[in-house]
């Protein structure tokens, strides 16, 4: 596992990141605040998990990270440098050719009348212009190669639908190394794969991490695969980021109560069906109508007044975890 | 547990008649299902389990066909009820609870009309006496009783999936078949509706057929299960016992691919290659391409039957046998 490179500049950080988003209709709008001031680093050789419920804005960060989304506050910074203030599309190009994403459906992220070779090529041609015949095909198939689709003669020549959903998630992740990429931004990227196809991307996504030292921003619902493939945990709830910590000092020992109640959650066939400690009461809140306090207080088993007024700052604790929650501030800390 | 059989699928074989040709889709199923119990089905998408579902409600339509086996539920047999007997068992002894079960509400129905309508259709009951029981199912599923009048867009997935489980309750069945039905749901409400359905055994005493590719939660819900690959049973038995010690290799692969929350962290293979075309299926044991202790001249050319091999446990795999035979 890599280590985090203290003092390292980040490739890729998100700086107070906020998005709103206004819904409007005849007869009622709003402004849904689909993430708020989300701040993290993410280094090359490293992975990031993103890890939350639907709707808790983590899929907003990512288009946000691609420049899908104009962010409405924050910035972002490649390696050291503003990002959102470069206009024009030779910047974004540039950009995006450094920060490549893969989808979570590999059924609906490739052209079904196109060969797989296609997908593949057309980021050398739009990203590395110049190459000769010959020079393309060495490149296609060195690429083949590294996300195991072999024999690579054989795969090159199929369409989407001669290929199973690991296979063309495997398409799709050679289609994003194909820029040469430092960072990947994977949205559920083994969400809709057969349980048993899952491990082999997650494998081939390590692989990479420690071969060609990208670094990857994995977005998933799915703690146990956060733990597995990431260096690091973000839990976001309803916007924000609420905790950060290594992933397995999150897994072993979870800080912020919604942390625990998303660990307790997660089935686990040694235990049997039993009554839970931790209450699991309520749903996620409405995004339009949140309050300025913490939004889990109306869940948290620990609730206190101050809870409901303001959302806490992140509090810093050992290892280099943060969590943003009352609990953890020294003045207020329950003895 | 009581020992009587409430369900008993026998040889079940079904197909789809493709223009490619025809998908053998479940093939030799035989296993039973007991009062009071849960039997969970295990296994990836497309290896039959929920066409062993609708084969015994008799939901299957072309181009699927019911090419063999006997279907009991009790001493009745499944497959020749006429269409009044069929509707009568559909609701009164069986409900079906489906993964997007919470998209097949009618959204111009109130919830409550919807479970009253369930009623209505199979009992002689009063609007008024049919109202009140609507409040009261969904006041047992963890919904607010208020919400008898809401209509299905005013709740919230883990909501919709709940009236969902109050409909299938409406006419107290003795089985209750629930294929998915945490799937599309997040992991906190997932774990709610799980403490629900629970709860309403312990009070209402109904049988649950359970099916998921989820591995962890199957384990945790279920008595006994059912390990399904390519359209037939691998491994059947209790489902901690299959857990702690499982012995078909599919099995054993299928429970590494799973990475955990629990216990150390470590290494994971998954499983190569992916499941084959059910149109012209391997010879031999289904699994043997992507098995890595198959026996070569064995799995790839003799179907091994599914033997019991002690206690309740039942495996279809050559090497489990040959271990029998030397101990």
């Amino acid at each position: 596992m890599s280590q985090i490179a203290k003092g390292k500049q980040p490739v890729l950080e998100a700086r107070d990141l906020s998005k709103d988003f206004h819904t409007g209709g005849a007869f009622s709008g709003g402004i849904v605040k689909a993430v708020q001031g989300a701040s993290f680093k993410l280094y090359r050789g490293h992975v990031v998990a993103l890890v939350g419920e639907s709707g808790s804005g983590k899929s907003t960060i990512v288009r946000m990270l691609a420049r899908l989304h104009e962010p409405t506050a924050g910035e972002i910074f490649y390696n050291g440098e503003a990002v959102l203030s470069q206009r024009g599309r030779r910047a974004l190009l540039r950009y995006r050719s450094q920060v490549q994403m893969v989808f979570q459906d590999p059924f609906g992220s490739l052209n079904p009348v196109h060969r797989a070779s296609h997908a593949v090529q057309r980021p050398l041609k739009i990203y590395n212009k110049g190459l000769n015949r010959q020079k393309l095909r060495d490149k296609l198939e060195e690429l083949f190669a590294m996300v195991s689709l072999t024999p690579v003669d054989e795969f090159i020549e199929k369409y989407p639908h001669q290929l199973s959903g690991g296979q063309r998630q495997r398409i799709a992740i050679a289609r994003a190394l194909a820029a040469e990429p430092e960072v990947i931004l994977a949205d559920e990227p083994v969400s809709m794969l057969d349980v048993s196809i899952r491990l082999g991307i997650l494998n081939l996504m390590a692989r990479l991490r420690d071969e060609q030292g990208i670094g990857f921003l994995y977005v998933t619902h799915d703690l146990a695969s956060a733990r597995y493939f990431a260096d690091e945990i973000l839990v976001m709830y309803a916007g924000f980021i609420v905790e950060q910590a290594p992933a397995e000092a999150l897994i072993s020992d979870p800080q912020h109560p919604y942390t625990q109640m998303l660990l307790a959650a997660v089935p686990d066939p040694n235990r049997g069906l039993k009554t839970e400690a931790i209450e699991m009461e309520g749903e996620i809140p409405d995004l339009t109508s949140l309050g300025g306090g913490c939004p889990f207080a109306p869940r948290c088993q620990h609730v206190m007044d101050i809870c409901n007024q303001a959302m806490p700052a992140a509090t810093t604790l050992e290892d280099g975890r943060w969590v943003r929650c009352y609990l953890y501030e020294d003045e207020l800390a329950p003895a | 547990m009581s020992r009587e059989p409430l369900i008993q699928i026998q040889d079940l074989n079904v197909e789809y008649r493709t223009v490619r040709g025809a998908v053998r889709a479940v093939e030799n199923v035989s296993f039973e299902l007991y009062e009071n119990e849960v039997f969970g089905l295990a296994g990836e998408s497309g290896c039959g389990k929920t066409t062993v579902a609708n084969a015994m409600t008799r939901l299957l339509k072309p181009p699927a066909y019911i090419t063999g086996g006997k279907l009991l539920f009790r001493d009745a047999d499944i497959l020749s009820l006429d269409a009044e007997q069929l509707r009568a068992f559909r609701w009164d002894q069986l409900a079906i609870v489906f993964q997007s079960a919470m998209n097949a509400l009618n959204p111009v129905l109130t919830i409550g009309n919807q479970i009253i309508d369930a009623m209505q259709a199979h009992q002689a009951i009063s609007h008024e006496e049919a109202r009140a029981h609507a409040k009261r199912l969904l006041r047992t599923v963890g919904i607010d009783m208020a919400r008898v009048d809401s209509y299905p867009h005013q709740l919230s997935g883990g909501m919709r999936q709940r009236a969902v489980i109050a409909i299938a309750l409406a006419l107290n069945p003795e089985l209750i078949i629930m294929d998915e039905p945490t799937t599309a749901l997040d992991v906190v409400v997932q774990k709610q509706i799980l403490q629900e359905i629970k709860d309403l055994r312990e009070q209402f005493g109904f049988s649950i057929l359970f099916i998921t590719h989820d591995l962890s939660l199957l384990v945790e819900i279920s008595d006994r299960i059912g390990i399904m690959y390519a359209g037939k049973f691998v491994e059947a038995g209790p489902a901690h016992e299959i857990f702690r010690d499982p012995k078909h290799p599919y099995t054993n692969r299928l429970m590494n691919s799973f990475p955990t929350v629990h216990g150390p962290r470590r290494e994971l293979l998954g499983i190569p290659g992916a499941p084959p075309d059910l149109i012209e299926p391997p010879a031999g044991c289904r699994f043997h391409p992507r098995c890595d202790v198959a026996i070569a001249g064995e799995c790839d050319r003799i179907v091994p039957p599914l033997i019991r091999i002690g206690g309740q446990r039942d495996v279809a795999c050559h090497l489990v046998k040959a271990e029998e035979a030397v101990s």
